[in-house]
């Protein structure tokens, strides 16, 4: 069944509600109020019946006492007391976060309180996310539900990238690494037991967002297949949509007794499942992170052509071997295009795919060398591997090359392999708008994702 | 597509408790699904064996028949190229003596007298029906190593044309069908539709869990079910 898709409650709310607030250090409910005093534009109330004031703001003693309707109202309380509050609040909220754990993850007694929470939604036609999760992140309206102290982990700010997470310690995680490296998202998901809203009700949410140019998916399961699908086609058919998926290894049908079922796991129904709704795979957190790099700050590549600029002709022959590993193409120069470089560059640079600058490289040679060869229709991306050495490199390089002299669609992906002086460039690169990474092969893994994104093929 | 008939064979195996379609059932489902399949028949005992061999014509393939061994020629339950009547009783006996040692308890419905097919590429095909997704085809290289060497591919069905050559394309061992070392080249055209109709079986018949083809023998020009299994769910 297709379910009304009425999420606006959770990502444009004008006024919260805080159940279970507490002045209390150290409190989950804390941290939230902290969190939104911060950023959240909206009216905020606090709500518990030991309290007339909290941090300031007046405390109701019921989501009923606030006496007009709000949006959302963000559970923090024992898992016990949550059911009865959210029918208590009889549909006076119309969306409902649960971040509060100890529901079906803990055994017979927290499922059945999930159920309970399940008939409570129902009954009241309250939509909620979680139980057992952190909520939302969103930096279009500032809700902010994650109860992780911003001086542990840091808030990215505002982009173009949505996360869904069935995880919330994944999406935490992802998110203060991108934050770090200044780049930005739009909304967060952390959707933990999804007794009500699912990541299909997200991505249909997601695929008409306007906020929202690629969305990445933390699975560990998927109750209703098919759903799933038809709503992540829909999306994947408008922006890029990427998964991983944990828990490969459970095996898949019990008792098989075919090959067919002996060989089928999991996971390979999962991939033919990514596969039938245009989702593009990820490999483990270290790929999910690749992949938030990449399109949360470009877009991706009309096809698999890469060319690959450097000014270390090893680091180039690396990058080239790890892009036919990874199914990408690094076609020769065309005829035209390596006259002209040759015209233009001493005669011992080394011209060709790799463009090998040498030590003698200039941040005029690298902009020449890009513009030339992305112009045409030659390539579809390319990888500009920048090693420090060279002392006439400057730390403009970065905002010269995200200039893109003579085209403007294609990715650009920079790696500037190296220490200290090196990693430190990879801000500068960030700052500028391109995704840039300190390894060849975590490059060319983002040139592969940028390259699946099949709604553009 | 007869979906009647292929369900009510379906469910008269559910209705006797068994879990699964030994290949002569196996075989009627694909055929109702106009799946090309060599001339056989199914007998009880040696007097029939020869009267089906004789009328089939030699050499021919001597198959048991049981719904408790899924995998026949790792039991020794398979002979093929058979060339006359006399190794038609001499493998009969060995099949059923060696079911006696090692299967003591399988029950045996009889055996397959089957015409045997020209020698070809072997790919497997299967379907398995997923409880979240719904069925999944697979394609791989056949053989019976194929659970060991796992170069198989998946797509969920409905899977179209181009899904099912994307399969093809996906798999190590896809040079074989195209003329790898000097062989001739496949009918992929005949793989592709092998697997379109298996996805559309297993959808549209409720009580299939998994379905296998193994192996499709694929000609330069058509391809044969040689061998076939199912179990219901």
């Amino acid at each position: 069944m297709h379910k009304k898709n009425n999420l606006s409650a959770f990502f444009s709310p004008s006024s919260i509600a805080v159940v279970g607030a507490s002045e209390a250090t150290g409190k989950i409910s804390g941290v939230i109020l902290e969190s939104l005093r911060n950023s959240f534009r909206g009216a905020i109330y606090p709500v518990n019946p030991r309290y007339n004031e909290v941090m300031g703001l007046k405390c109701y003693p019921s989501i009923e006492a606030i006496g007009s309707p709000i949006d959302l109202a963000v559970y923090a309380l024992p898992a016990g007391a949550v059911p009865e509050a959210v029918f208590n609040a009889g549909g006076s909220a119309k969306g409902a976060v649960v971040v509060s754990g100890g529901f079906a993850e803990t055994g017979p007694k927290g499922a059945a309180l999930e159920k309970a929470l399940k008939e409570a939604a129902r009954s009241t036609a309250t939509r909620v996310i979680g139980p057992n999760c952190m909520g939302i992140y969103d930096t279009v309206s500032g809700l902010d539900t994650f109860f992780i102290p911003r001086e542990r982990v840091q808030r990215p700010g505002r982009g173009g990238l949505s996360i869904i997470s069935q995880s919330g310690s994944f999406a935490v995680t992802a998110m203060d690494e991108l934050a770090t490296d200044g780049i930005g998202v739009a909304r967060v998901v952390s959707y933990g037991n999804k007794v009500d809203v699912d990541e299909a009700d997200c991505l249909d949410f997601l695929a008409e967002d306007p906020e929202t140019k690629a969305v990445a998916i933390y699975i560990e399961s998927i109750e209703n297949g098919r759903r799933f699908i038809e709503a992540a086609s829909r999306c994947s058919a408008v922006k890029p949509v990427m998964a991983v998926k944990v828990g490969k290894g459970a095996s898949g049908i019990s008792a098989a007794r075919s090959h067919t079922g002996a060989i089928a796991g999991r996971y390979e129904i999962y991939r033919a499942a990514f596969k039938k709704a245009g989702i593009i795979e990820l490999n483990g957190y270290e790929d999910f992170l690749v992949a938030c790099k990449a399109f949360g700050l470009t877009s991706s590549a009309a096809g698999k052509r890469v060319m690959i600029i450097t000014d270390g002709g090893g680091m180039g022959v690396n990058i080239a071997d790890a892009c036919e590993q990874m199914g990408l193409s690094v076609p020769g120069l065309p005829e035209e295009v390596e006259e002209e470089l040759r015209a233009a560059f001493p005669s011992y640079y080394g011209v060709g795919n790799p463009l090998d600058l040498t030590g003698s490289a200039t941040d005029e040679s690298f902009a020449f060398a890009l513009s030339k060869t992305m112009s045409g229709d030659f390539y579809d991306m390319v990888i500009v591997a920048a090693l420090w050495g060279p002392p006439a490199l400057t730390d403009k390089l970065p905002g010269m090359l995200a200039q893109k002299p003579g085209f403007t669609e294609k990715p650009i992906i920079a790696c500037t392999p190296g220490g200290a002086y090196s990693r430190d460039r990879i801000r500068l690169f960030h700052e500028a708008g391109l995704p840039a990474f300190s390894t060849p092969e975590a490059a060319v893994r983002a040139a592969s994702v940028l390259s699946k994104g099949r709604w553009r093929l | 597509m007869d979906t009647g008939s292929m369900d009510r064979i379906v469910k008269e195996a559910l209705s006797v408790g068994r879990k699964v379609l030994v290949e002569p059932e196996a075989k009627e489902v694909l055929r109702l699904a106009s799946f090309p399949l060599p001339r056989s028949k199914a007998v009880k005992d040696v007097a029939g064996a020869i009267d089906a061999a004789r009328e089939i014509g030699f050499p021919v393939a001597l198959k048991l028949i049981s719904p408790d061994i899924m995998h026949k020629s790792d039991a020794g339950g398979v002979f093929l190229n058979i060339m006359d009547e006399q190794e038609i009783e001499e493998k009969w006996s060995q099949i059923i003596l060696g079911v006696a040692d090692d299967y003591p308890t399988a029950l045996i419905e009889g055996f397959l007298i089957e015409e045997m097919v020209k020698k070809g590429a072997e790919v497997i095909i299967g379907c398995v029906r997923d409880e979240q997704f719904g069925p999944a085809v697979m394609f791989g290289i056949g053989g019976v190593t194929v659970e060991l060497m796992k170069d198989v591919s998946f797509r969920l069905a409905p899977i179209t044309r181009e899904e099912a050559f994307e399969m093809m394309g996906e798999v190590k061992g896809f040079p074989i069908l195209t003329g790898y070392r000097g062989q001739t080249v496949k009918d992929l055209d005949a793989i592709a539709d092998a697997l379109i109709k298996l996805g559309d079986i297993v959808g549209r018949i409720e009580g299939i869990k998994e379905f296998e083809i193994n192996p499709l023998i694929v000609h330069e020009r058509g391809a044969v079910v040689a061998d076939a299994r199912a179990v219901l769910r």
